[in-house]
């Protein structure tokens, strides 16, 4: 056992050595990506974003949702030098911002496993008050139960314990999570024996973080989602599939130092006694969870520096600098590592602020460039993976959704109503809930699929094409884009407004002609408005953020 | 791999998923990251890319029928009567000389001329919720991934065909919709598309309030602003969105599918959920979807085995030998490959509660169509039908001769998933040459 140990430390502590370049202590971190980029390359860059591609960019991205006409006169007609910074920052304090950072940590923590009203508020409530990832991971692995504000914090946990279809209670498949979502690497085909690919995943690593959750359990005396811990008493045994030899190992981080299952007589097992009137589980004396959210998420663990800022990366700029996202190692490098080691000793260095990380991220040119490749054209993907252009990314269901209202101008026909749980109904939806029900059912991947690559299916398009909640969004009533486009009588008008309401932009001339035509050939002028508006919401462009 | 071996491996808890066992070497990764996308609507991520265009210009189709629960075979095409597993029922001769099958199956007796049968199947599992994956899945070696269902692996190796319509429909009782489980490895858009109930899928019907010349108008008006939006761009995302859009569109310009059947159609197929699901199976094959699954359920006759089969099988009697002789009277059974299976047999001994219980050890398996042998029989069993005699054929045989039979080369093809080059079919496995013309 020690000699297995001590070679994997070795091994990782070699692996994931930080690098990093010591950048000019002036240079910011986006100017930084920026030089790195160009000196990678001698393409030919795309040209910045226009402001209104930029301006529907970030807006998706930092409140979720399109803008509204009159963000895009206001920020097109600004004449302020600084108006993308300025445009950032406002963004980032928008009331939107928690809502839109809760749904994209929920997609990637939860990967649609489902929701519950505790676990929103958590996420809410940490980007509204801008918690730091390493805060936020380590208040999921242990919340403050007393602090309301932490109560839902358990739901990542309990989540995964719960029973699905005939499966047994999914213990690896926890620690596999933890080892994915928090530290890059994906240790579940370690889990029988040493990784057959990749040398650098050892059973052992795998079966270190396994020990840490085999002896959680669902607490059942509390109103919301929370993990209670039985007493280990001894190390975990494994054997590899290939081998007679049988190992042990307590609790341990990927690449870090074993704990060692110490041994309580059973007066003085437990630091908190079970409480067998209020059924309170007790807390062990030696705690996995407790050195589990200690240690994990800390600037002393260079794989969870990394981890996040390429997912944060991904989600900004398409793809990963390490792709797949959970396969960090040796024989998958970083097509661009000095900016991964950069990216992720710099977060380090600003205390794990994701706030900051998506500042630095929007304000690199690589973000604001243009998703059109002027010329040559058959360079295009060479183009994308060297960061020259903006590479297209899918919308989230809820992107889609909430866009998709805005477009509309149906967003106030639907209440918030964050507590309570929605269940798909035949009749049309009465609560923002149960309108996301019908995206995610229409959109989203299958439980427990990650949601990184863009997967369209006929479903989606089905429920664009013919559902009747589409149809309700855009025919005429209740004040909606189509009934005020009807108000207006010059056609050349209407089609601006159509465009700057559905598309974040003005026509193009050959836009403007066809679409005039049709106004003016159809009988009903009504349905014509309300078929132009779903003509728009069901393109390409609508549909994609570029 | 003996049996032992292979149920040992069957029982461990696995955590791999179908992400997992990604092989990341970076130059690999180049190839996968672009036939993922480009290989949208079915083609890409072979190793052998020449092989999926040629088989996309195949007009062959798979009808796949499905008895889940294990259909007893001693009531069916094994019958063994007067012998101490026998059970009441008499066996009848068919259109084969020398070849009897249960009474219970007299107009399937009428059509042995054109079917050829296994009474030699061997499998591993008998537990329904393990084998019916399993065996649906071809039983491939075990190599960490999840394994595509057989439907899903023609969609993926064949592709949609001329039809545009989705390539795996699944007519099943129950629960319509999109079943993404099926697809394993290959990811959820090689799943089946359910049509449950003989409902239309949701969303289906365009909109009251919408005329067909206004769907085609608005159409219009999405693909203009489509190609407004191409220009410059990289074609692979706006592709993938536009062929499922284009799929939808297919599927509801077949609303004919769902519509009511021909009651002539339904006094030939029966009268009944099996009758009524293979009648849609066909209308489904004669669109060009290339592979249907029809479902039936209801077979686990644990208790009460005999009358449980008197009741089913006339029902699957009818509806299989319907759909044969329909296929062949519309010139569509030369291009369409036709299985019946489940997922086991049943044991011939019967139980304490006049029922028979699972039984992998010794079952047979019927088909005909495109590259299938007709009127023949292979494989034994011995006198009780407990054991298979000589030579027993396990599932990873059939996937071979099925693949064969549909003008794919299993002993050459192979997947790539993510880097990783996978056999379409067990690699210990080949097709059996006496069911293949």
């Amino acid at each position: 056992m020690t000699r297995l140990r001590l070679s994997c430390g070795i091994i990782f502590i070699f692996v994931i050595a930080l690098c990093a370049p010591s950048p000019a202590r002036s240079e910011e971190l986006h100017s930084a990506i920026d030089r790195l980029i160009e000196d990678s390359t001698d393409g030919i860059f795309a040209e910045q974003a226009t402001d209104f591609e930029f301006l529907r960019r970030i807006f998706l991205d930092l409140t979720g949702e399109i803008p509204a006409p009159s963000d895009v006169t206001d920020f097109v007609g600004s004449s302020s030098v600084n108006k993308r910074t300025e445009l950032i920052d406002r963004l980032l304090k928008d009331e939107r911002y928690p809502r839109r950072m809760s749904e994209l940590f929920n997609v990637m923590l939860m990967e649609r496993r489902g929701t519950d009203p505790a676990w929103k508020r958590f996420l809410v409530d940490s980007f509204k008050t801008n918690r730091h990832w390493d805060s936020l991971v380590k208040t999921i692995i242990q919340p403050d139960l007393a602090n309301e504000n932490e109560q839902g914090a358990g739901y990542f946990l309990t989540k995964r314990l719960e029973k699905y279809g005939q499966n047994p209670t999914d213990f690896p498949g926890l620690a596999s999570d933890i080892g994915r979502l928090f530290m890059g690497v994906d240790l579940a085909c370690a889990q029988c024996h040493d990784h057959l690919f990749i040398d650098e995943y050892r059973q052992s690593d795998f079966q270190g973080l396994y020990a840490f959750v085999t002896n959680t359990f669902i607490r059942t005396d509390t109103q919301f989602p929370a993990i209670g811990q039985k007493v280990m008493k001894k190390p975990l045994e494994f054997q590899s599939v290939f081998e007679e030899e049988m190992f042990t190992t307590g609790p341990r981080l990927p690449g870090g130092v074993e704990l060692e299952v110490p041994e309580y007589d059973n007066k003085n097992e437990f630091a908190v006694a079970p409480d067998p009137q209020s059924k309170a589980p007790g807390v062990p004396a030696f705690n996995p969870l407790h050195y589990l959210a200690s240690t994990l998420p800390t600037s002393k663990n260079p794989r969870f520096q990394i981890n996040l800022v390429n997912r944060i990366w991904a989600s900004m700029m398409g793809t990963g600098l390490v792709w797949p996202l959970d396969q960090h190692h040796n024989d998958n490098p970083a097509t661009h590592p000095k900016i991964l080691s950069l990216m992720a000793a710099e977060f380090a260095q600003h205390d794990f602020d994701i706030k900051w990380l998506f500042r630095q991220l929007m304000l690199t040119k690589a973000y604001q460039r243009s998703s059109i490749l002027l010329s040559p054209l058959g360079d295009i993907q060479k183009a994308e993976a060297e960061y020259r252009v903006f590479r297209e990314r899918a919308l989230s269901p809820e992107q889609l959704m909430w866009s998709v209202l805005k477009a509309t101008g149906t967003e106030s026909r639907y209440p918030i109503e964050l507590e309570g749980d929605s269940k798909l109904e035949t009749t049309l939806p009465t609560t923002i809930e149960q309108v996301a029900e019908h995206f995610i059912a229409s959109f989203a991947n299958p439980p427990r699929e990650p949601e990184v690559e863009f997967a369209p299916s006929v479903r989606g398009s089905l429920f664009l094409l013919n559902s009747e909640l589409v149809q309700s969004w855009v025919n005429n009533g209740g004040d909606n884009s189509t009934e005020q486009l009807l108000k207006i009588s010059d056609n050349t008008e209407v089609i601006d407004s159509l465009y700057i309401t559905v598309l974040s932009r003005p026509p193009t001339p050959v836009e403007l002609n066809n679409m005039r035509e049709f106004l003016l050939s159809h009988p009903n002028r009504p349905d014509a408005i309300a078929q132009l508006v779903w003509a728009l919401l069901s393109c390409n462009e609508f549909l994609i953020n570029h | 791999m003996n049996n032992q071996n292979k149920k040992q491996a069957s029982q461990q808890q696995r955590l791999c998923t179908p992400a997992h066992h990604v092989m990341s070497r970076r130059e690999l990764l180049g190839v996968t990251a672009a036939s993922g996308l480009l290989g949208f609507g079915g083609l890409g991520g072979l190793v052998q890319p020449l092989v999926a265009d040629e088989l996309s210009q195949s007009d062959k189709q798979v009808l796949f029928i499905w008895i889940d629960g294990g259909m007893s075979q001693l009531e069916s095409w094994d019958p063994k009567p007067n012998t101490k597993f026998g059970g009441p029922f008499r066996s009848i001769q068919t259109t084969l000389p020398g070849i009897r099958v249960s009474e219970l199956m007299p107009k399937t007796a009428q059509i042995m001329h054109l079917l050829a049968l296994d009474r030699g199947v061997t499998t591993v599992d008998n537990s329904h919720s393990a084998g019916v994956p399993r065996i649906q899945r071809g039983d491939p070696k075990d190599r960490g991934v999840i394994y595509p269902y057989f439907g899903s692996a023609v969609a993926k190796l064949m592709g949609q065909g001329k039809s545009s319509l989705p390539p795996y429909i699944w007519v099943k009782p129950g629960s319509g919709g999109f079943k993404y489980q099926d697809a394993g490895f290959l990811g959820p858009r090689y799943g089946a598309l359910a049509i449950g109930d003989g409902q239309a899928p949701p969303n289906l019907l365009l909109p009251d309030t919408l005329s067909h010349d206004d769907n085609s108008a608005r159409n219009r008006l999405r693909n203009f602003a489509n190609q407004q939006y191409a220009a410059g761009r990289n074609p692979t995302f706006s592709e993938a969105q536009s062929f499922v859009f284009d799929s939808a569109d297919a599927l509801m310009s077949r609303q004919a599918l769902f519509a009511d059947p021909d009651p002539a159609d339904v006094q030939l197929y029966g009268d009944n959920e099996l009758g009524r699901d293979m009648l849609i199976g066909r209308k489904m094959l004669e669109a060009g979807v290339r592979f249907v699954k029809v479902n039936s359920y209801g077979w686990d006759t644990h208790g009460d085995n005999f009358n449980g089969h008197a009741s089913l099988m006339p029902r699957f009697d009818q509806a299989f030998a319907a759909v044969v002789l329909d296929l062949q009277e519309r010139g569509m059974l030369d291009k369409t490959l036709v299985i019946a299976m489940s997922e086991f047999g049943r044991t011939p001994r019967i139980n304490g509660h006049v029922g028979r219980d699972h039984w992998p050890e010794a079952w047979s398996i019927a088909m005909t169509g495109t590259g299938i042998r007709r009127g023949v029989v292979i494989g034994e069993t011995n006198k009780t039908g407990t054991f298979v005699e000589n030579e027993s054929h396990d599932i990873g045989d059939f996937f071979h001769t099925w693949f064969a039979a549909l003008g794919v080369n299993s002993l050459e093809t192979e997947y790539l998933n993510n880097g990783q080059p996978l056999p379409i079919a067990h690699d210990d496995c080949k097709p059996i040459k006496e069911l293949l013309t």
